[in-house]
């Protein structure tokens, strides 16, 4: 374990205090038959973050960021969210966490069935009115899209801004972003992430971002996880750790990381 | 002048077995190589419908609440181990969802049937209760099984929708709401089909017998609409009954969708 690289007693910014801690992992293991997915993973996140998961491909980073929303619950170890343990009341977890999958899930229906489709469980959506529906999209960049227009027929990215604005009518605390902009080209891709970092400074929110993009990543997240085989080899300031040895041993190092800038 | 009865005794059946002599020789004829077979199963259902008529000729002479229940209660148990037998994937407790299904609508509609639309004293009868609840039991696992493998594919098909709805915090139940529906439908869909065209193609089995057996058509036909109101109604029960206790196993207590059940096993 001689690689690991902390950055956190260093800066002043990962010096968690002690009410703003939104996750603390302790010891979080994952295991699916005989396979070790997470091995023993221990860090805190907090409140504002933007916090990127990187790592080769089958480091278990999809694996981690389900276990944000208890989508995946670890075979060992604890993990809280604000303090309380992450299992006490998932429902509610999971509103305040909201999630953007690689392929957004677009239903049969129009855009506002699909924006208050939580509406069939939840009385609060179902009350949503349509100057907050309006405002979501707006957030979104999906400002000129008719609510009554079919949402399938939405292009990849207006379908992947429809899910977001989908997430942000729960009024989430934080983001989980896996792979979101892997489908589109780099252009839309990086419309949509200056978009999210532009929400997270706005509404307060806290992102985690999971990807093997990290050129893409270090321009919006200033603290990296890096995750090689299920272990974290690296923490702390992006910029900090960009090319570095756990760069290396992640495997993410490629002949691109010549023309980062 | 409408015949008495229309009996067959041995010769008959005898004369019958030509049939499948003569298809024995056009199979031959097209060299199918299905002769051993068919002749095995055509003597099957030689001996095994004329032991049945033996065990059904002693039934019917069984007069007792007790018996009657304990028929019922087997033939429930044999259906419901046929139809988890026919399960494709496994379900975990598909063997106890089916028993509650066909358990609790053989119960209500079989007794509904006896009590107050048969009017059969005593209830047990054997002659009304012995057919009619092999045949919502019948009906029942066929139309369950088949929907537990349409719920299992909509469940798989549906694997990321269901994850999606989840994490916007959804109840296990709101996220397979679309998928329960769906598998429902595509069962109820066929019955509703088979009253459209009921009589105007084929006339069902069941008023063909009574009409040969020399029942008068009128009556017959009065069976036929009952049998047919009943095997909606028993699809429909057994299938939300079944669904509301399958859809749970797919879950863990933390409101995951347990997607292992839904790979292919190796």
């Amino acid at each position: 374990m001689s690689y690991i690289i902390s950055f956190r007693s260093c800066g002043a910014y990962y010096e968690p205090m002690e009410n703003d801690t939104l996750f603390r992992f302790e010891d979080v293991h994952l295991q699916v038959g005989k396979i070790r997915i997470l091995k023993g993973l221990n860090f805190e996140i907090s409140k504002g973050e933007f916090v990127a998961v990187i790592g080769a491909s089958g480091a278990g980073k999809s694996s981690l960021l389900r276990m944000f929303n208890a989508l995946t619950s670890p075979s060992q170890g604890n993990i809280t969210f604000r303090g309380t343990s992450i299992d006490a009341d998932i429902q509610t977890l999971r509103k305040n966490v909201g999630v953007l999958f690689q392929n957004p899930v677009v239903f049969e229906g129009t855009v506002r069935e699909n924006l208050l489709i939580a509406g069939r469980w939840d009385q609060n959506i179902t009350q949503t009115l349509d100057h907050e529906i309006l405002k979501a999209l707006d957030q979104v960049g999906l400002k000129d899209i008719e609510l009554t227009h079919h949402a399938r027929d939405l292009s990849g990215g207006e379908q992947q801004r429809l899910a977001l604005a989908r997430t942000l009518l729960n009024h989430p605390q934080v983001i989980l972003l896996d792979e979101p902009t892997s489908n589109l080209d780099p252009k839309l891709a990086r419309e949509i992430m200056d978009q999210i970092e532009k929400l997270r400074k706005l509404l307060n929110l806290t992102i985690i971002a999971v990807s093997h993009d990290h050129m893409l990543m270090r321009r919006y997240a200033k603290r990296v996880i890096i995750l090689s085989h299920g272990e974290i080899i690296g923490d702390g300031d992006f910029k900090a750790l960009d090319n570095s040895q756990a760069f290396e041993n992640a495997g993410l190092l490629g002949n691109e990381v010549n023309d980062a800038t | 002048m409408r015949p008495d009865f229309y009996v067959l005794n041995w010769n008959d059946l005898l004369v019958s077995s030509l049939f499948i002599v003569f298809s024995i020789f056009l199979i031959k004829k097209w060299k199918l190589g299905l002769e051993n077979t068919l002749l095995i199963g055509s003597l099957r259902t030689f001996v095994q419908l004329t032991i049945m008529g033996y065990v059904l000729t002693w039934f019917f002479d069984q007069q007792h609440w007790a018996f009657m229940l304990t028929l019922l209660f087997l033939m429930i148990l044999i259906a419901s181990y046929e139809g988890s037998r026919r399960q494709k994937k496994e379900i975990p407790h598909f063997f106890a969802a089916m028993f509650v299904a066909l358990l609790s609508s053989a119960l209500i509609i079989l007794g509904t049937i006896l009590l107050f639309i048969l009017d059969v004293k005593p209830w047990y009868t054997p002659y009304a209760a012995i057919p009619i609840g092999g045949m919502i039991i019948g009906n029942g696992l066929n139309s369950t099984a088949l929907t537990a493998n349409r719920f299992v594919g909509e469940l798989k098909h549906r694997e990321k929708e269901i994850e999606t709805l989840l994490a916007l915090g959804a109840t296990p139940k709101e996220a397979v709401f679309d998928a329960m529906k769906a598998s429902i439908h595509a069962a109820l869909i066929p019955n509703i089909n088979a009253m459209m065209t009921v009589g105007l193609v084929q006339l069902p089995g069941v008023m063909t017998g009574q009409i040969l057996a020399g029942i008068d058509p009128i009556i017959a036909v009065r069976y036929q609409i009952m049998i047919m109101y009943m095997w909606f109604t028993t699809a429909t029960m057994a299938n939300m009954i079944m669904l509301a206790i399958v859809y749970r196993q797919f879950f863990t207590p933390k409101l995951q969708l347990r997607s292992e059940l839904l790979r292919e096993k190796a």
